[in-house]
Formats: structure tokens, sequence, C-alpha cells
């Protein structure tokens, strides 16, 4: 249980990768104000890509998590950030300007606990685990709130649950065609929720290298953000949805071909109907 | 136990310290929440906790084997325990959600009996799979006698395996477990239910009509998400696989009952205090 | 009274959309090695022997499920926000789901193949091509009825739970009872057909699964066409069973007063008994298998 089973070789480093997201995202959510100063909801595209750069942190935290056998598999760990991200988000729409401020020192209070919980209560003893939880319980919350963002063009509480109904021509208010009142957010759970698993999940294994699996996650992330961007047409005016599902596009495109391009590199050989090869000694 | 039973690992020990923590961690929250939202934020919260309790208790008796389950290797369930508790939970909740409005008690029984059919359906057909389709009757590997029916296991256990399928014990603890699991799941869910919608009105200044579905939505995802929660942490205290409550791993129990209650504590207060701020 | 045979109805079809669903879901996860076996599959190369078999592994099936099948309800329910007819939304949605899978699978085989370069493990482009179609064909069947029948449970029997949220209820529940009952017959079974019949796979031969079909090498398809006969449409009876039963129960007892207990209490005594109907079943089954198949022989002695 407490043996490492295998140490992250090259690259860049944890720490690095983490100010990296943690700033990004911040960043991304805060630029998305411009929706509300300018008055528009062309912005809100910004939220999608707070998603992405906080999945890339994410998805690098499970891999230094998981290296140490935690005896469940890796999509539990995905489960466990965002079921403790989803309540530190919902409460920091609560504060307006300063929510993503307050997801992050919320999600830090949550994950510290659930960290102390499962290594000194459970008795895991991982040495990762305390800071690994802490870090996902934040990568939860903001996924989820630049999912809103993307969705919904805002990140308060009122924004989350107000939405418009256009009957027959006139607009009026509605609460159930909104981010939470449609449960939209049970959605943005579940996507990130596989989004910042898949990477690591898909990539372990002796060969693992760090861009490619960097890559993957990007690649997760704005395929993601595509599909939050076609619900986006619900809430936010068409323009600006069209925009989100553009950047989101060639996000995609861009890093899903570079993924086959990585993969290729790393693959032993690249046959296209060809037989098992023969070993030595089989 | 048995002398099969392998010595439980190192990982079985208790730490009473951090249950003294774990315990003291959950009176401060109590009291943070009888400190800002007395009444019914603290009944809901209590209701909460005695859920996220039930579904951390009831996730150690559903049999699950993991990875070598589905090779026949090892006895129980083939699938994450994480999982399975949460299938067999959220299809509980589904039940309970159902009947909300026909009052709490009736609301969680439903859940919990909607978890337990899940979880005998599921049970039988993975008995059914094993014995008709692959030809393998059920064996435990833990224990010399299954407890309840006292039907000896270790001359069905083929060679090299650690037993196969689902012996009457682990039938019995996956329909405990999802009892527990659907009724925890149900109870999340109305306690946070009924503190939305009687302060989400005066919050948005709208009628209990029109919050409806966000009070519905919101209690429904935050259930969702403190049964994962539960059943994670749970599924690390067992290391990811159990037979039933015959296995040595059922005693670690404890540390998982505190651990859901800090957890359901902490994460009901932050529910809580959505509509309380 | 109209309403209850209306309500019956309904259940009736929910019932099938989830055999349905449960079969395509087990057949789509054998496919893809999804789920436990896939460990196998990861673990052959090591092992020293290679493979052709499709191997992605995007996630447990339940929580892969729970995505697929939350996301095409999302969609569903933002197209049907956006005035879209209902039908026309859910296949949309759905669409947009399997595409999702689609991508998700190709990632997933190109990551654990590349990472296994060690022991020679090369990438088939074939595989991906003509695997990854068949899964997403399977998956769309399995998402749209899913999606389906949260859409009649929502719309047409009342429940509160907005689309999304049910199509992540039933997603996992899916998923769990499709590995469940699915996962040891892919297994034991097909990948480990070489093995002993009515035995469980030694642990000194994890790794060295079947790679040779009747003519030529074995792929996923393989594997697919041999569990659709018996784990795929054991799943489904599985899941459509529990969606069947708990609608059933619900619709038909919920209204009836229960004498000197009120309504709510029959629903809940029907499901009482249809869990000891359950446990009856199961401890023939296992009773059935004892006295027929009788304890192996000699554990000690025999070898492989």
């Amino acid at each position: 249980m407490t043996v490492k089973v295998e140490v992250v070789e090259g690259g860049v480093p944890h720490t690095k990768i983490m100010a990296a997201g943690i700033i990004v995202s911040l960043v991304c959510l805060y630029l998305s104000y411009l929706n509300t100063m300018t008055g528009t909801e062309m912005f809100s595209f910004f939220g999608g890509l707070a998603v992405v750069a906080a999945l890339i942190w994410g998805s690098h935290t499970i891999k230094v998590l998981c290296s140490y056998g935690i005896g469940t598999g890796v999509p539990s760990a995905g489960m466990i950030a965002f079921g403790s991200g989803v309540i530190a988000m919902l409460l920091a729409t609560k504060f307006g300007l300063a929510a993503p401020i307050v997801a992050f020192v919320l999600a830090i209070v949550v994950g510290l606990i659930l960290g102390y919980l499962s290594n000194e209560v459970l008795n895991m003893k991982i040495p990762a685990m305390v800071q690994s939880l802490t870090e996902l319980a934040v990568v939860g919350a903001f996924t989820l709130m630049g999912f809103a963002v993307l969705i919904s063009g805002s990140f308060t509480f009122t924004g989350l649950t107000t939405g418009s109904i256009t009957i027959l021509g006139a607009s009026l208010p509605s609460y159930q065609v909104s981010f939470i009142g449609g449960s939209l957010i049970a959605v943005a759970f579940m996507l990130g929720g596989i989004a910042i698993q898949h990477p690591f999940n898909a990539c372990l294994g002796p060969g693992w290298t760090q861009d490619r699996m960097l890559m993957l996650t990007a690649e997760c992330g704005f395929l993601s953000m595509i599909v939050a961007a076609v619900m986006s047409f619900a809430l936010i005016t068409t323009g600006s949805a069209l925009i989100s599902l553009i950047v989101a596009i060639i996000g995609w495109i861009y890093t899903y071909k570079q993924y086959f391009a990585l993969s290729k590199r790393d693959a032993a050989d690249w046959l296209d109907a060809k037989p098992i090869p023969d070993l030595e000694g089989h | 136990m048995s002398a099969v039973a392998a010595k439980p690992a190192a990982g079985g020990a208790m730490n009473p310290t951090a249950m003294g923590v774990g315990i003291v961690m959950l009176l401060i929250l109590l009291g943070i929440c009888w400190y800002v939202a007395p009444g019914l934020g603290l009944m809901a919260l209590i209701g909460i906790i005695i859920g996220g309790v039930l579904i951390g208790f009831g996730t150690h008796f559903v049999p699950v084997g993991g990875a070598p389950a589905a090779m026949g290797q090892a006895p129980g369930i083939a699938t994450g325990v994480a999982m399975l508790a949460a299938g067999a939970g959220l299809a509980g909740l589904f039940g309970g959600a159902w009947a909300a409005e026909q009052g709490t008690v009736i609301a969680v029984v439903t859940g919990g009996v909607g978890g337990g059919l899940m979880m005998a359906i599921t049970c039988m057909m993975v008995n059914f799979v094993y014995v008709f389709g692959m030809g393998i009757p059920a064996a435990s590997g833990k224990v010399k006698a299954d407890p309840i029916t006292g039907d000896t296991q270790a001359e069905y256990k083929s060679q090299g395996t650690e037993g196969h399928g689902l012996p009457f014990v682990s039938f019995v603890g996956g329909v405990v477990g999802g009892i527990l699991g659907g009724a925890g799941g149900t109870l999340i869910y109305l306690m946070l239910l009924d503190l939305y919608k009687v302060t989400l009105p005066t919050m948005m200044s709208a009628t209990e009509a029109q919050i409806m579905p966000i009070a519905v939505s919101a209690a429904g995802m935050f259930a969702v998400g403190m049964f994962l929660v539960n059943a994670v942490l749970t599924a690390y205290n067992i290391t990811g696989t159990i037979e039933g409550p015959h296995d040595p791993k059922f005693k670690r129990w404890p540390r998982s009952v505190v651990a859901s209650a800090v957890a359901s504590a902490l994460c009901g207060i932050v529910a809580i205090l959505i509509v309380v701020i | 009274m109209e309403n209850i045979v209306f309500g019956i109805g309904i259940t009736a079809l929910t019932g099938a959309l989830a055999t349905v669903a449960g079969a395509a879901e087990d057949t789509e996860s054998n496919i893809g090695s999804q789920g436990d076996p896939n460990s196998q599959v990861q673990l052959a190369p090591q092992m020293g022997f290679l493979h052709r078999i499709f191997n992605k592994a995007v996630a447990g099936e339940p929580p892969a499920y729970g995505l697929w099948c939350c996301l095409g309800a999302g969609l569903a329910w933002a197209f049907m926000a956006m005035q879209i007819n209902a039908v026309l939304a859910i296949v949309l949605g759905c669409v947009l789901a399997v595409f999702v899978q689609g991508v998700y699978a190709t990632t997933a085989y190109l990551g654990r193949q590349a990472s296994l370069k060690k022991f020679g493990q090369p990438i088939y482009v074939d595989i991906l091509k003509s695997m990854t179609t068949v899964t997403m064909a399977h998956a769309f069947v399995a998402i749209f009825c899913t999606v389906t029948l949260c859409f009649l449970i929502n719309a047409a029997l009342g429940h509160p739970f907005p689309l999304p949220l049910l199509g992540l209820v039933w997603g996992i529940a899916l998923g769990a009872a499709g590995s469940a009952t699915g996962n040891p017959y892919y297994g034991k079974e097909r990948q480990y057909q070489n093995q002993k019949f009515g035995a469980g796979v030694p642990i000194s031969a994890s790794g060295n699964i079947v790679r040779y079909a009747e003519a030529g090498e074995r792929n996923s398809l393989d594997n697919g066409f041999f569990t659709a006969k018996l784990g795929g449409p054991a799943s489904g009876v599985c899941f459509g069973l529990i969606v069947f039963l708990e609608l059933w129960r619900t619709v038909i007892f919920e209204k009836i007063d229960f004498p000197g207990l009120g309504p709510g209490w029959y629903a809940i005594f029907v499901g009482i008994l249809m869990i000891l109907v359950f446990t009856i079943a199961d401890r023939y089954i296992e009773t059935w298998a004892r006295k027929t198949y009788g304890p192996y022989a000699e554990p000690k002695e025999a070898s492989s």
C-alpha cells in the first residue's frame, strides 16, 4: 500500500502544472466576467478554456495519486473530485464576483478534510493523498464553474438558476430552463468526471509519457466543450454559443491530431491490417 | 472468522487518535450548523449525516470482486464497489424521490426497497450466468462454511482460484447493502429538498411551484454527489474489494462510519449554507 | 383507472427499452473490452501474448454509461428547450453522445497500446476503424433506449427529476447491471476459452488469453458475436427487470391504501415480496449447481 509504484520521471514538474492550472483557470473564469461588463454573452467560451486548463492540472494530479496503489480504479478518484467540487462550487456562486476565489478556498477546505479522513481515519497512509484530494476538489469546483459559464454565460447563483423561455415570440423568465433547474449541472458533473480520469486511465502503463497524457486531457476538455457548447444554445444567444462551438471544434481538431501523432511516436509499431508480430521466445 | 481467512493487511488497523479528531470535527460542524441555521437547518444536517453513514456502512455489504471476479478467480460481482453501490443507491433514490410527497418515512423505505430490489435482481443474474452460462458453482474463499446456510465452501472452489460466484451470504449482503444505500441516498435528498422548498422561495422571491425545479435538481445533484463521496471513501476503506458481511475486511466498518459521518456533515453544511447565507 | 392502464402501458414499454439497452450495453462493452475483463487484455502483452483485441479503457462501465446517458439526456433536454420536437431531440442528443463515445474509444485504445511499447504491442489502425464503428452502433442503441425510457418516466409517468438527472441515475444503473452480469461471461468464458470449462481461471493462467480464432486471429468482433448469445441477453434481462419491476410496483400500488397504514405501503410490501422471490430463486440456483455439478474432485491434484 505504501510502496510507490513509479515516480514521475522527467517532464514538467507537478508544481509547475499546478500553478499554471490555478492561474489560467482563474484568469479565464474572470475574463468571462466581460460578459457582465459588456452586457453580452460572447465571452462565455472563456469558461470552456478554464475547463481545459483545470482538467490538465487535474489529470496530472490523478497521475500522481494513482501512482500509489489506492486499491480502487482510477475512475473513483474523478468521482470523489467532482462530488466534493460540486458543493464547493455551488456555495461559491452565491458570492457574486468573488465566486471563483471563494470556490478555490472552499474546495481547499473540503479537500483537506476529505484527505485527512482518507489518510488518517481510513488509515490509507498514502503520502500524496491529502494534497491530491485537495487539488482534485479545486479542479472539480473550477471545472464545474467553467462549464456553468460556458453553458449559461454566468457564474452567479441567480444566473445559474434563472433562464428565459420563448413562447410565441414573447420571452418569459423561467427557473426550469436554467443550468441548475434543468440539471445540466449533472451533465457537467459527468463530463468533467470522465474527462479528468480518462487521460491517465487510458495512458497508464510502462510507456506512459507526460506530453501524450496532457495532450489527451486537452483533447478530452475540448471534446467536452463541444457538447457543452451545443447545450449552451438553449441558454445563451445563438451567436455567443456559436463562438464557443467554433473555438471548441478548432481546439479539439488540433489536439486530436496532435494526440494521434504523439501516439504514433510512442507506439511500438503502427500497423494496418497486419497479423500479430512474432515475439522471440513465444 | 475462520482460519481460512487471510490475516487482515496492515491497512486494517484503527487509528484511535484520528477517529477522535474525526468525531471532534463532526461536533464542530454540528456546532457551526446550530449557530448559523438552528431548527430546520440542524435537523436537515442530522438527517444528512444519518444518510451518509447509512451509505458508508451499506457499501461494506455489497459483494464486489473487482477484476479477478470477471475471470472467476475471486467471489463477488465483477465491477467496481463504489459504482455498483452507486447504481443500487441511485436506483433507490429514484424510487424514493418519486414517493417524496407521501412523507419521509414512506419515501425512505421506498428508496431502500428500490435499492434492495436492484441488488437482488443483479445478484441473482450474476449467479444465473455463473451457473447456467459457465457451469461454475458459487464458493467463497474467505470462510469454510456459509454463515447463513452452513454450506461448506472449500470443495466447491476450483483449483488455483480464491472462489467464484455469490454464495448465499454474499447475496444477502448485496441486498442489505442496496437497502441501506437506497435509504441513505433518499434521506439526504429528502432533507435537502424539504429545506430548499422552505427557504428558496423567500431567497429568490418566487413561489414554491416556481422554484420546485431548482429545489429538486439541486437536492438531487447533491444527493448524487454525496453518495459518490461516501461510496468512494468506503471503497478506499476496503481497498476496492469485499466478499460481503463475512469478509474479515468487514470489521473495518467503524472507520468508514466515522469518515462518512464527517464527510457528510461537511458536504451537508455547505449545501445548507447555500440557502441560509 | 384509465390512468393506471396508461401507466402500465408506459411501464411495459420502458421495461422493453431497458432490456434492449442492457443487451446492447453489454455487447458494446465486450467488443471494446471495457470493464473488468479489460485487465486481462492489458496484461496479456506484458506476459508475452501480443493480441489484436480492442482495448478501450474509457472508464468502468457504470461511470462511462453514466456519462453517455446523462449527456444524451442533457443534449436532448437542450434541444427540447430550443423547441425541437421530442423524438428528434432525443435522436440528435444520442447521436452527439455517441460521437463523444466514439472519440473516447479511439483515444483509449491508442493510449493503452502506445504505453505497451516496451512489450512490443503495436497499434492496429484497422482495429480502430472497424471496431470503433461497431461499438458506436451498439452504444447508440443502448443510449437511445435509456434516454427514451428516462423521457417516458419524466414526461408520461411524472417523475420529478429533470431528464439529465434521470439519465445520470439510470445510466449508472445500466452500467452497473450490465457489467455485473455480463463481465464474467466475457472475462472467463470467452477470453479464457482455452481453460477448463466449469471452473474459474487459475490465477497462474492470467494473461494467457485466447488470441486465435477458428480461422486467423481473433478480434473483438468475434467476442461480441460470442457474448451476444448469453452475456448480452442476460444483462438485458437484468436491467429490464430492474426498470420494469421498480416502475410497475410504483405505478400500480402507489395510490392504493394499505389497511391501517395508508397509501405507499402497498408498493413497499410488494417490493419486499419481490426481493424475497429473487432470494428464493437465487438460493435455488445455488443449490441446484452444488447438487448437479458436485464438488471439484481432488482439488489439490489437478493441474492445468
